[in-house]
């Protein structure tokens, strides 16, 4: 058994980029030793920006044999008469390179044939990586890529080393014009010449000893650790999302928290402002007090142990530069009329095809009259209706021209400091979040119901173009932004058929009726098959509840949808349940192929049916009532306790009676009842618990 | 340091690791990459280093002399080195330390930016080079130029020369540097940062300016006609320029900002063929 050790030396690569190498890597690495029949223990991989690493235990020193058979002639024309091979036979051998000896009958589907088990002898680990390890760095795929050798071999960034060792011993390949060596590079600048590596253990020990922590996990504690530390000891917040974490694990070979302050005069300026400048321009990260009030602090990640304070002081005085420049772009915007803006977006795209953003303002106002409306908001119409107009002024401002992830948060706080109602600034403040159904809840409803119009603009548009949803791609945020409607609806409990916003939105993206049907139908289903989605994976109700719920009436009604499904969740808790879904498989049976009938109370025959129908009469009232109030629980209840008086009519009444008449009532009767179980829901689809 | 110390520095270090030192181009360009000693010479096949000291105009980052590091010019020191050299990250950390930063205990880092100049079809792939969190240095292996692949490739490293200078010196202001003997940035530049902000973002006649835009361009044309590439490429960058007046004055539309720089794009690209075809007649 051996040990493998590669390192790839790259100069560095972007931090965004590592993951999906290192995963690519991987699993191609694995596939090719499987292949290959090369065996072994473990695959660890780990990266930094600047190298690949991998190393595999207990590798075999050679691929395993690789045995088959061969199938030779039929016996019959093999052998002839006086037992001796015949031509055929005598080539098959020959060809083979085997004496008869290796020969041996086989029995087929067409009878006794001829053959032979070769077994040809694996071929050494060091031949198999010599070759694989090339074609593995030559398949990966990157969102950019460069050329800067005579190679002219396209990869992410320069290859400097190729450090590969099986069993302590260097195996010799070449890619990209990178021959393998023996040699590695340390720290960017802590560590001098090239080092030569002996063998796992002294790789790690050199790395340590060069200033470069190897695993992620390791790195990513260090950072985690240093934060805490500093939130302790300053009494103070950290705010760190997971791509700074990212960003910070993998553009450091050596990670060192540090601190720095900036002069209080800036926090003057809007926190979103300072706080994005501080993340997106300086990789820095804003501090805040346990009160959640931004500080005149920040926190970084240098490369290198800051003894002399000197990467801090640096980051200390660029930072003030920088919110100059914040403080210039704030003030030279305030200085245009921010309401006046709007002619601007005359000029400006939104998406080819698709108009101006002008053109996409407009479409916003009439969509958000129906939202209004609908969610009994009508006390902010002008506010919402005005920011609906105004949403997208900032978009031509010098700020969100040079940070678009403040689009939006720019408009709102423009219009804040030109004293605007707070309805009004607050609904353009927010509305481009939530960014899909995991993030915060939006905190006012009137940029929640400009959040969706824009958002159901958007997917309206895009999908009227052709633009399509797979499984991996997205590249228009149709899925993402459909999640986030639905995350609104349910956040702001908004009773509305979503069926209308699509109506209206689809509108103004065709022009003929067929085309508008056509494009209504494909929005339904995109919706339809989000809401199972997230009810299923992220709000993890059963998938059999889901099922039923999907297939019963007023999906579309998201908010609804989602009261039920969880009070239908709570019932398959119950033993009730089976009573309910044997009811409504019964039910569903027996008037399962017939048209829809009318009861005729003349028709009703025998006190069972006459029975029934009285107590469908009243339950039906009661039910409606509870299900409009959204009380599916106690609706549920309702219907079990005209279970017994259902049973006996299944018992007493034979539905399929001789005279037509009587037996089209006696059917109607039934899809009455079926009708009433599924306005909650098809109890028919859900799994029968033991 | 002072500026000029600076200058002096890397012309020496660059000139020591093979370089020749040419003097920096006298119409107005954005970046030392539009220069004619980079735009044309990286075309060719043929080897070619070179340093030189580039003052760069940048209209829309004027601040009227208040911002303590952003000027609508700076001074840039460019380097091209053709063939790329296998080593080139450690020879500019080794000129770092030729100027007296001591990079075992500064924050040195080589953070993604993509450089790209799409008005004359040029772009690379590469890093800025942070330093405690300023970024001194652009660090570009050079993709395209006037649209066309580079083989070889070139590595470029631009140099912010009032950044470093900053970092040297320890001053929180660009215009509390020293440019040489008793001359400081603010008696240099003062006035000029004022004035020139003034002129680009509030007095620049916008039709004039989109008259000689057309003009340049039309000119440019014209000598592309007559295979007089070269004068033909300092109408490109007079376009660049008006171009980045009327930007800063935010006379430009998006859409027709698009339309601008492709009409840019296209004349850098037919003047590259030009010198390609001219180039290989004459020495490859």
């Amino acid at each position: 058994m051996a040990d493998f050790l590669f390192e790839l030396g790259i100069e560095e690569v972007p931090a965004s980029e590592i993951k999906n190498i290192v995963f690519q890597l991987k699993d191609n690495f694995q596939t090719k030793l499987a292949e290959t029949l090369v065996k072994f223990k473990s695959i660890e991989i780990s990266a930094t920006n600047r190298r690949f690493i991998i190393y595999i235990s207990e590798i075999s020193e050679k691929a395993d044999d690789k045995e088959e058979q061969i199938l030779g002639p039929s016996k019959k024309i093999s052998i002839d008469e006086n037992g001796q091979p015949t031509i055929a036979l005598k080539k098959f051998m020959e060809f083979n390179n085997v004496i008869l000896s290796d020969i041996v009958e086989i029995e087929t589907k067409k009878g006794l044939y001829l053959c032979i088990h070769k077994v040809t002898e694996g071929p050494k680990a060091y031949d198999i990586l010599c070759n694989i390890i090339p074609e593995i760095l030559g398949k990966l795929t990157f969102s950019k890529t460069m050329l800067w050798n005579e190679s002219r071999v396209p990869f992410i960034r320069p290859i400097r080393n190729i450090l590969c060792l099986l069993n302590n011993q260097l195996i010799e390949l070449e890619f990209a014009g990178i021959k393998s060596s023996k040699f590695i590079n340390g720290h960017t600048t802590l560590s001098e010449s090239l080092i030569e590596i002996s063998s796992f253990k002294n790789y790690i020990e050199q790395l340590n000893k060069n200033f470069v922590i190897v695993k992620e996990k390791e790195r990513d504690e260090k950072i985690i650790n240093e934060i805490t530390e500093v939130e302790y000891d300053l009494d103070v917040d950290v705010k760190i999302d997971d791509e700074m974490l990212n960003y910070y694990i993998y553009n450091n070979e050596y990670p060192v928290v540090f601190t720095g302050n900036f002069n209080k005069k800036y926090l003057e300026l809007p926190s979103e402002i300072i706080s994005t400048f501080m993340i997106k321009e300086k990789k820095l990260l804003p501090v805040y007090d346990k009160n959640n009030n931004l500080l005149n602090t920040f926190v970084g990640v240098s490369n290198i142990p800051d003894e002399n304070h000197f990467v801090s002081n640096g980051n200390e005085k660029v930072i003030q530069a920088t919110f100059e420049d914040a403080k210039f772009f704030w003030d030279n915007d305030l200085k245009d009329n921010f309401i006046n803006l709007r002619e601007n977006l005359k000029k400006v795209k939104f998406q080819n095809d698709l108009g101006t953003f002008f053109d996409k303002t407009e479409r916003l106002n009439y969509l958000i009259e129906l939202l209004v409306k609908e969610t009994n908001n009508n006390h902010m119409y002008e506010n919402i209706k005005q920011a609906s107009c105004l949403c997208k002024n900032d978009l031509v401002t010098r700020m969100v021209r040079e940070f678009p992830s403040l689009q939006g948060i720019m408009g709102g706080l423009y219009l804040k400091e030109m004293d605007s109602e707070e309805d009004l600034w607050k609904s353009v403040y927010g509305h481009y979040e939530p960014k899909g159904f995991t993030d915060k809840k939006l905190d006012h409803i009137g940029a929640g119901i400009l959040s969706i119009a824009d958002k159901i603009d958007n997917i309206a548009g895009f999908v009227s173009k052709g633009i399509k949803v797979s499984s991996s791609k997205d590249p228009y945020g149709i899925r993402r932004d459909t999640n986030a409607i639905i995350k609104v609806i349910i956040d702001f409990k908004m009773n509305f058929d979503l069926y209308k916003l699509i109506k209206l939105a689809a509108e103004k993206f065709t022009e003929n009726e067929g085309d508008q049907k056509k494009l209504v139908s494909q929005l339904q289903k995109l919706f339809l098959s989000r809401i199972e989605n997230i009810f299923r994976d992220l709000l993890n109700f059963r998938y059999d509840v889901v099922n039923s719920i999907i297939n019963s009436h007023d999906i579309l009604f998201a908010y609804k949808s989602f009261l039920k499904a969880k009070d239908v969740s709570k019932i398959v808790e119950t033993d009730s349940i089976n009573l309910l879904i044997t009811l409504h498989k019964r039910l569903k049976n027996i008037i399962k192929g017939f048209n829809t009938f009318f009861i005729s109370e003349d028709l009703l025959m025998g006190d069972e049916e006459k029975i029934l129908f009285e107590i469908y009469k009243e339950s039906k009232t009661e039910i409606t009532e509870l299900i409009l109030s959204d009380n599916y629980i106690q609706a549920c209840s309702k219907i079990i306790e005209m279970k017994p008086v259902i049973d006996n009519y299944f018992e007493k009444v034979l539905i399929m009676a001789e005279d037509n008449k009587i037996k089209e009532n006696r059917i109607a009767l039934l899809q009455k009842l079926d009708e009433l179980l599924s306005k909650i829901t098809d109890f028919s689809l859900i799994i029968e618990s033991n | 340091m002072s500026l000029q110390n600076i200058i002096i520095k890397l012309q020496e270090f660059w000139s020591q690791n093979g370089c020749y030192i040419a003097s920096g181009y006298d119409t107005e360009v954005g970046a030392g990459t539009m220069t004619p000693d980079t735009f044309f010479k990286v075309l060719r096949k043929k080897h070619w280093e070179v340093a030189f000291w580039q003052p760069s105009r940048r209209p829309d980052d004027g601040r009227y002399a208040k911002n303590p590091n952003r000027v609508q010019k700076h001074n840039q020191f460019q380097v091209i080195l053709k063939p790329a050299p296998d080593n080139g990250q450690s020879l500019f950390l080794k000129s770092l330390n030729h100027l007296g930063i001591d990079i075992r205990s500064h924050d040195i880092k080589f953070d993604e930016d993509n450089w790209a100049s799409p008005s004359i079809g040029a772009w690379g792939v590469g890093w800025q080079v942070m330093c405690d969190g300023l970024e001194i240095t652009q660090f570009t292996y050079f993709q395209q130029a006037g649209g066309i692949e580079l083989n070889p490739n070139s590595l470029e490293i631009t140099y912010g020369l009032e950044r470093l200078a900053m970092f040297l010196d320890k001053r929180n202001n660009i215009y509390n540097l020293k440019w040489g003997h008793n001359v400081s940035y603010s008696e240099l530049r003062t006035e000029e940062e004022k004035q020139f902000s003034i002129y680009n973002f509030e007095v620049a006649n916008i039709d004039f300016l989109r008259n000689i835009f057309d003009q340049y361009k039309n000119e440019a044309e014209r000598l592309i006609e007559s295979n007089l590439y070269l004068p033909a490429y300092d109408y490109v960058l007079k376009c660049s320029h008006t171009f980045n007046i009327l930007d800063a004055r935010k006379a430009i539309s998006t859409a027709e900002r698009t339309t601008l720089i492709k009409t840019m794009r296209d004349l850098s690209h037919n003047i590259a063929k030009k010198y390609i075809n001219g180039a290989e007649k004459k020495n490859g």
